[in-house]
């Protein structure tokens, strides 16, 4: 019996015979191609910045030693690498069952804004009021996510869109809750709460012990994923909902489990921004963190274990911001550099499939 | 009340014109079966712009024609991508919008605050605009308002179900294989289609910054680009329907204005959450009209899968 797509498949060949798609490919391939991606994005945008008249070399070496000259410099690095861990973890969880958490953005807000309204209003021993802001922002984070995910389980709404919707009625309310209810009567120049008395303790000088924390879970989570049957059954949701429906899993039951984790995980990086770095509400408070966890979590492939070394590069590029601005650069500049990163990621990935037509046909 | 409601239909044909325009151009592309979620970053491209080509002293419509045009470049780019290399369409349109608005905030950092150097003019249609009761609201806007509620859905509604090229389109979006095998060279229509949609997208940023705010800020777009593509899903991917939605949205949008105004006594934050809350809303009540009315409002059964030509 003829097989047509055998027969079409022959007859393609012949047609191109240059490049062919290989079905599926291994970790290292994919690893190599995402970096190899970076590298050129990364390159990229050094060119263009060249090309705009700027010394991108002097740039580059500038970004590399503050952020790891010396230790401010890294502590600093810390800093903005721990709350993005979370984010990017955040978004990563919600990938392993295939669907996307773009509100760490608002979730985080949601978490700062509880954890700062628990700290302004409890009073307790340092740890135990801690312990309860932490709670606190974690089950404002996941109840932030709610309705998008009860959409998502039950009524397969994009979630995608419903996510990020969130994310600007978030910082509308943060900002209304700074100018509002939450202000600081003493202070009338910016918009933020008073100064809360509870702070996470020092790990170093400056950065806290949030940045262990972040680590920890990020271990938590691998573990979980990838020790548990319900790491398994989120796997295989994400793989196929409907295998995993025929097999028995409760699906919708997975898909609310896991967005209450991504939601309360981004929520937990609001409360130790609040705890730890800016011990007060503000109505900027997050400084892209949310979205940029997105970024890491596209960058990681969904992969927990490799949030830590995707947050690292996004928290060098945010530091890289920072440069930017004493030469008189905008800083959203390194916004439009980060989308280019992800845009050589995911063009790398699709790349890393192609195979010069003879090779495949060896391996046939 | 009868001024309130005027005033609400004028700024709603403004609001609304911007989203309606953007939505005319997803609506291309998701019918060839891309999903565009840059939508956001080719608005912020298209509103800056506009606003530099005013201040270099060109007209309003030329303006607009420049943010078209920048759309349309960014809009290959982006078809490049997911188009010939089939890379993840959802990963690319997310890296769009982060890196247009980004481009967008950066270049923008001169002209932020200023207002725009040239504007649409309104223009009063003559007997139209004494009409009665919404006379003066709908016939004293711009002349582009026109274009964008009467003449572009009804072209495109015309384009996409009652021509040759449209049914490639929309076969191309519901089965690629199958439209392959007639004769349809896919991956060139999904190519025009995504190019297409980014002009119009770019098209909306400027008739943002030129024809409705008509000034520039950092992040000016504020989530119009997404209400869009919830817009889409909501209209039903016909676009005529999303004419209609577009219209809702302006209302709500233009409520939470009069509200403002009005000194209604609910904080101005929350009325500025008004069109977020409502699109979510919007989101949630689809399913269940679409399970009413069967396959008629579902979306094209190709959307967001990429085409392999050889694993036909």
């Amino acid at each position: 019996m003829l097989n047509i797509q055998k027969f079409f498949g022959s007859f393609f060949q012949k047609r191109t015979a240059l490049f062919l798609v290989a079905p599926a490919i291994g970790v290292w391939p994919l690893f190599a191609s995402r970096v190899l991606s970076i590298a050129a994005a990364l390159l990229l945008g050094g060119i263009v910045f060249a090309l705009c008249g700027y010394d991108a070399a002097r740039l580059a070496s500038d970004v590399v030693s503050a952020s790891f000259g010396n230790v401010f410099g890294l502590e600093d690095l810390g800093l903005i690498w721990s709350p993005m861990i979370l984010t990017g973890l955040a978004a990563a969880v919600a990938l392993r069952i295939g669907l996307w958490n773009i509100g760490g953005e608002g979730q985080f807000y949601a978490g700062a804004m509880a954890a700062a309204w628990v700290g302004l209003h409890v009073q307790a021993p340092g740890g135990v009021a801690l312990l309860l802001m932490a709670l606190a922002g974690f089950v404002a984070g996941a109840a932030w996510i709610l309705v998008p995910a009860l959409a998502r389980a039950w009524l397969a709404v994009d979630e995608i869109i419903t996510t990020l919707l969130l994310n600007f009625v978030a910082v509308l309310l943060v900002t209304y809750v700074c100018t509002g209810p939450m202000r600081d009567p003493a202070n009338a120049v910016t918009a933020a709460s008073a100064h809360i008395p509870y702070e996470i303790p020092p790990l170093l000088d400056e950065l806290h012990w949030g940045f262990a924390v972040s680590v920890v879970l990020v271990a938590c989570v691998a573990l979980l994923f990838g020790r548990t049957v319900w790491g398994y059954e989120v796997r295989v949701a994400g793989a196929n909902r409907h295998a995993a429906a025929y097999a028995g899993m409760r699906v919708r039951r997975r898909i609310m489990e896991v967005f209450l984790l991504s939601g309360g995980l981004a929520g937990l990086a609001g409360m130790l921004e609040v705890a730890g770095t800016v011990h007060r509400l503000e109505a900027g408070i997050s400084n892209n963190f949310g979205y940029l966890g997105i970024m890491v979590a596209a960058l990681a492939g969904a992969s927990p274990l490799a949030v830590l070394p995707a947050s690292l590069l996004l928290a060098v590029l945010l530091n890289a911001g920072i440069v930017l601005q004493s030469y008189g650069v905008s800083k959203y500049a390194v916004l439009a550099l980060t989308g280019l990163v992800l845009l050589g990621a995911a063009v790398g990935e699709r790349l890393a499939y192609y195979r010069l037509a003879p090779t495949l046909a060896k391996l046939r | 009340m009868i001024e309130l409601l005027t005033g609400m239909v004028a700024t709603a044909l403004l609001a609304g014109g911007v989203l309606l325009l953007g939505a005319l151009g997803e609506v291309i592309a998701e019918r060839a079966g891309v999903f565009n979620l840059g939508v956001e970053g080719l608005m912020a491209i298209g509103g800056i712009t506009g606003i530099i080509a005013v201040a270099h002293g060109a007209p309003a419509l030329f303006g607009m024609l420049c943010a078209m045009l920048t759309g349309a470049a960014f809009g290959c780019v982006f078809a490049a991508s997911v188009v010939l290399l089939r890379a993840n369409q959802t990963l690319c349109g997310l890296a769009l919008t982060v890196s247009g608005g980004g481009l967008a905030a950066a270049v923008g950092q001169s002209y932020s605050g200023h207002p725009a150097a040239a504007v649409f003019a309104s223009v009063h249609i003559p007997i139209l605009s004494a009409l009665p009761l919404f006379g003066r609201a709908v016939f004293s806007q711009n002349p582009i308002v026109y274009v964008i509620w009467i003449v572009l859905p009804l072209a495109l509604h015309a384009l996409l179900f009652r021509t040759r090229w449209g049914i490639s389109l929309r076969a191309v979006g519901e089965d690629p294989a199958a439209a392959d095998a007639s004769g349809v060279h896919v991956l060139r229509v999904q190519f025009a289609a995504v190019v297409a949609g980014a002009a119009l997208a770019g098209a909306a940023g400027g008739f943002l910054t030129l024809g409705y705010i008509t000034s520039w800020s950092d992040g000016i777009t504020g989530g119009r680009g997404w209400i869009v593509i919830a817009l889409v899903i909501f209209g039903g991917f016909k676009p005529l329907n999303i004419a209609l939605g577009a219209l809702l949205f302006g209302l709500i949008t233009a409520l939470g204005f009069v509200g403002q105004a009005r000194d209604w006594p609910v904080p101005p934050a929350f009325l500025s959450m008004l069109p977020y809350l409502a699109t979510i809303a919007c989101m949630i009540v689809t399913p269940f009209l679409v399970r009413r009315k069967r396959s008629r409002f579902l979306a094209p059964a190709a959307l967001g899968v990429p085409y392999f030509p050889e694993q036909r």
